[in-house]
This record gives structure tokens, C-alpha cells and sequence, in this order.
């Protein structure tokens, strides 16, 4: 799995997360270590759907 | 060390009675060490201009005595000076000059703060602190004081410090002279261009005591004057208005102030400076004659040079300026200069300024290159063992009172170093404590002030906004 470049993405890029999540990137601080985003789907807890946090590089694995 | 032994051993170096001054305070170590906790831990000190900050998410990195700070407006456009550490492990949180941004991101494990300061992103917050962290605990160390003086940010880590209007006392109108419009109105000043930073081979009082007015070093500058680098592209290196003028030493030996301005004794017609550029030479006529009619006898007060104590030195009118000597050991010390104009100038104005500042001030100019040879070969010459044995000497109008002009302070007429004295004076009393005692009626107790530097004690949304000069809560923005 090669690994992604935080600054890259772009507001409205759709990436999974380790938990199996997938968000929305909203806005990106441009810190290659955060982005801000909404959650669009998350087995491990629904209440988070539509939601926006802060996601960590290292849960992020794909790009969707 | 009690603290009469402190007081002996401190009053053994600094005699202002006799007007005699150990160069132990330029070279040695164990002083400047003591000097960050005495006095740089308690003293108001200037961080930068507002100018600097205009959007939500600007920052400017800035310094306190050693401490490296970020000056900052967040999204509710409320200013804050945070220390850049990161409370986890200490990594600087910002390490650019000056930006814009939403977040401050630790490198070294990732936590992440808000431009309030709150700590917002922590990774594994879930997984490994099982959300046990308790977040509002830990945002950035927040200065317990800020003030916004007529777009100057100024900060202390004192919680018990006076307010900053108490703090200048009697300088405020000599810092006034700096800070308000050209034409007399209150404040409105921009930062031109960007802040020039160097670094000199020399101790932080050396540039201080200078800029509190030194006006007896004219003859170091006689040089820039045969080169005629004035406003007007030839003569003095400054403006002339003050050749018509009562010279205005005044010292503040119980705040540690010092200034020299000028005072214009007659009905003075505007002196032509800019006649090169009759532009700028129509706006600066025009502002004098705006001056007069808004401040009336007011108006008289021109201001020259000064120094806030212990480390903020201005240039009031021509290069108008602000300079902060950053402690950087006892023989290194970090200058910053900004250059200041009046927001609303028209453009040929500024852009003349520009250009006539830094023929005149920076590393690179010509008047404030004489000062730091100066400073930087007293230093190296003062740091033998034989050397140090024999004390500067600050006699120039020792015992004489020329305080008859309608003004605070202690003031001269004439050349003196009376402003020296009383710089070393309150110098003394930080460091031997007779400033922060409480039992001497001091409201800086140092056991009483480390409140807002604790840990944990950072609650940015309980801190209301930051008072204002007179100690009212005012918005930073």
C-alpha cells in the first residue's frame, strides 16, 4: 500500500479509513498530518455519519 | 540567595548615585540567565503590530525574552499570543515567520491546535488515550495579559503585572509620537513592508540603554551625515524640524523608561524635508498643519528616539520604527526592526519612506550599522578579566535638575545620561527583587505569577478578551 501524500487532497476527495469509514474531505490545513472531514458512512458507529472531524494521516488507507 | 544579599550583590554592579556601571551586566552569564526569569518573565514586552495579523488564521512568530511565541487572530478575530510549544513534548507547534492558517500542527506526534489555542487534533485519541484525555487541559500556553495599544501588540507573562497604561506611565507621550497619525489623529499606523531581523555579537542593554537616548554619540554618525542620506536625499541623516527646537530628555527611573523628543517652544512653520518628492513633500506639509489644528500646544512634542523598558526601542519620526532587542546569551542578542507608516499614506509616500528607512536603519543601513560596530567591539572588549574590572562610566549630568518644562518625567534640556541611570536603576530593582516583592508593595510576585504559564491552566474559552491599555476588557481585534 503506497502512502498518500496528505497535501494532495483536494476538498470533495472521498478516502477511506482503517475503522472502514468513508469521508469527505472538507477543507485541508495543508499540515501533511490532518485533514478535515465529514463522514459519509462508519460501521463501527453511525451516529458520526455527517459529522466532520479531524482525520489523522495514518487512519487514512485509500483514496475512494 | 536572601534577598538582601541579592540586593547587595546586585547594587555592587549598578551605582546610579555614582553614575558607575559594572560591565559584568554586558558579559556575564549567570546575569543573563537571571535576567530571563527577573525580568523578562515579568516585563510588558512588545510583539508585534496588528497590521501584521489583518484575517482570521494570520499568525506572526514572534519572541518574548527567549520564548518563542505566536502572535495570532482567530476565527472570532480575537488576537492571542501563544507559547510555540507543544504541550506534549515541546516541538515547536509553528515553524514559519508568518502565514495564515487553520490549524497549529505539531511534527513530532501530530496534536493539533486551534488558532484559539485549544488543542483539537490528537491522533489515536480513541484508540490509545480512550478518549480519557481531557483535551481542554491541554491547549497552548496563552500569555495571562495582552493589550492592543493603538495597533501594537504587547504582551507579559505576569498575571499580576500592572496594566500597560501603568506599566508606561509618563512615556506614553513620547510612544505616542510613534504611534499616531502624522496629522494628529490616534493611532492608525501599518507595518511597511517586512520585519528586518539580524543578529549582533553584543548584550541585549547595550542597544537599549542606546535607544533610551544616547545623544551623546552624535559622533559616531557624523560620517552618514557627510553622506547626507536625509529625507531629502541630502543632509542630516533625520529631519530638521528638531533644529528649531528645545531638546526634552526625559527619564522614567521608576519604570525604566527612557526618550528624548524635541519640543517646539514657538509657533513653528513646517520645515521642507521631502523636496525631492513634492508629493511626499505636500503630504508631510500638509499632516504638520493638520497636527498643529488637532492637538494644538500639543502639537509641539516632537518625538525623536526611546526606549520601552527593558527591550522595545522606537524611532518616532524619521525612520519611523520600532525595534525589539531579543536576549539571545549575554553576547548575542537578536535585532528586529518594523517599519511604521501611517495606513492611509498614498503609495508615493510609502514607497519613499521605504526606501529612505533602509538607507537609514537594518543591517544593511547606514546609521544603525555605526551603532552595532559600537556595541559589538565595547562588548568584545569588555569581556577580559582585567577588563571587567573597571565600571562604564555614566556621569554626563549627574546631580544636575533641568526640570522646568511642563512634561512627566525626570527631564533634561542638554545632553545627559540621566536616561541611562534610570534605565539601570529599574534594571536593579527587577533583579534584586525589590520590584517583585510583596512585601514592598510590589504586585509582581514571582511565586505569584506562574498561574497563567502552568500547566494545564490554559481555558481559552473561559479567559474573556484581553484587557486594553487602561485594563478594560477590550477585543484584541
Amino acid at each position: 500500500m503506497s502512502v498518500i501524500n496528505l497535501r494532495h487532497l483536494q476538498p470533495g476527495t472521498k478516502i477511506g479509513l482503517a475503522d472502514g469509514s468513508t469521508v469527505e474531505v472538507v477543507s485541508n490545513p495543508l499540515d501533511g498530518i490532518w485533514v478535515f472531514a465529514r463522514y459519509l458512512s462508519s460501521p463501527r458507529d453511525t451516529s458520526l455519519i455527517g459529522t466532520e472531524e479531524m482525520i489523522f494521516a495514518q487512519d487514512i488507507v485509500e483514496i475512494r | 540567595m536572601a534577598r538582601t544579599a541579592r540586593h547587595d550583590a546586585i547594587h555592587a554592579l549598578v551605582d546610579v548615585k555614582q553614575g558607575l556601571i559594572s560591565r559584568e551586566l554586558f558579559v556575564n552569564e549567570e546575569l543573563y540567565q537571571q535576567e530571563q526569569e527577573r525580568l523578562f518573565a515579568h516585563c510588558w514586552l512588545f510583539v508585534g503590530h496588528e497590521s501584521q495579523i489583518p484575517k482570521p488564521g494570520d499568525y506572526f512568530v514572534s519572541a518574548m525574552g527567549e520564548e518563542s511565541v505566536i502572535l495570532t487572530r482567530d476565527r472570532e478575530q480575537r488576537i492571542h499570543v501563544f507559547l510555540n510549544t507543544c504541550r506534549h513534548r515541546g516541538m515547536k507547534v509553528c515553524r514559519y515567520d508568518e502565514g495564515n492558517t487553520p490549524v497549529f500542527t505539531c511534527p513530532y506526534h501530530g496534536w493539533s491546535y486551534g488558532t484559539d489555542g485549544r488543542l483539537v487534533g490528537v491522533p489515536y485519541y480513541r484508540e490509545c488515550y480512550q478518549e480519557q484525555l481531557d483535551k481542554a487541559e491541554w491547549g497552548l500556553v496563552e500569555v495571562p495579559q495582552l493589550v492592543n495599544y493603538k495597533g501594537t501588540i504587547w504582551a507579559t507573562w505576569d498575571e499580576a503585572a500592572p496594566p500597560f497604561a501603568e506599566y508606561l506611565g509618563g512615556m506614553k507621550v513620547h510612544l505616542d509620537t510613534l504611534l499616531d497619525c502624522r496629522d494628529g489623529r490616534e493611532g492608525g499606523s501599518e507595518v511597511l513592508g517586512g520585519v528586518q531581523k539580524w543578529v549582533m555579537p553584543c548584550n541585549w542593554k547595550f542597544a537599549a540603554e542606546n535607544f533610551a537616548g544616547d545623544a551623546y554619540h552624535n559622533i559616531s554618525h557624523r560620517s552618514v551625515d557627510l553622506a547626507g542620506i536625509g529625507p531629502s536625499g541630502a543632509g542630516r541623516r533625520d529631519t530638521v524640524e528638531r533644529s528649531t527646537a528645545q531638546r526634552l530628555g526625559a527619564s522614567f527611573p521608576d519604570l525604566g523608561h527612557g526618550a528624548v523628543s524635541f519640543l517646539q517652544l514657538d509657533d513653528v512653520p513646517y520645515t521642507p524635508s521631502y523636496q525631492n518628492t513634492p508629493i511626499v513633500e505636500e503630504y508631510f506639509r500638509h499632516c504638520y498643519e493638520e497636527r498643529k489644528r488637532r492637538l494644538g500646544k500639543d502639537a509641539r512634542l516632537l518625538g525623536l528616539v526611546g526606549n520601552v523598558f527593558p527591550n522595545t526601542a522606537y524611532l518616532a519620526r524619521q525612520p519611523r520604527s520600532i525595534a525589539v532587542w531579543h536576549p539571545r546569551g549575554a553576547l548575542k542578542t537578536e535585532a528586529w526592526r518594523w517599519f511604521l507608516v501611517d495606513a492611509d499614506a498614498p503609495p508615493e509616500v510609502k514607497d519613499v519612506l521605504r526606501h529612505y528607512y533602509l538607507r537609514y536603519s537594518g543591517p544593511a543601513g547606514m546609521t544603525e550599522q555605526d551603532d552595532m560596530e559600537n556595541w559589538n567591539y565595547a562588548t568584545l572588549a569588555s569581556k577580559g578579566v582585567i577588563a571587567r574590572r573597571y565600571p562604564y562610566n555614566y556621569q554626563m549630568g549627574l546631580g544636575q535638575d533641568y526640570g522646568t518644562y511642563d512634561s512627566p518625567g525626570v527631564l533634561t534640556d542638554r545632553i545627559a545620561e540621566q536616561n541611562q541611570r534610570g534605565f539601570y536603576e529599574r534594571w536593579a530593582a527587577y533583579m534584586d527583587g525589590a520590584r517583585t516583592d510583596p512585601r514592598n508593595g510590589g504586585r509582581n510576585d514571582g511565586r505569584a505569577t506562574r498561574k497563567g504559564a502552568r500547566p494545564g491552566a490554559h481555558r481559552p474559552e473561559s479567559r474573556g478578551k484581553p484587557p486594553d491599555a487602561d485594563g478594560r476588557s477590550r477585543s484584541g481585534g
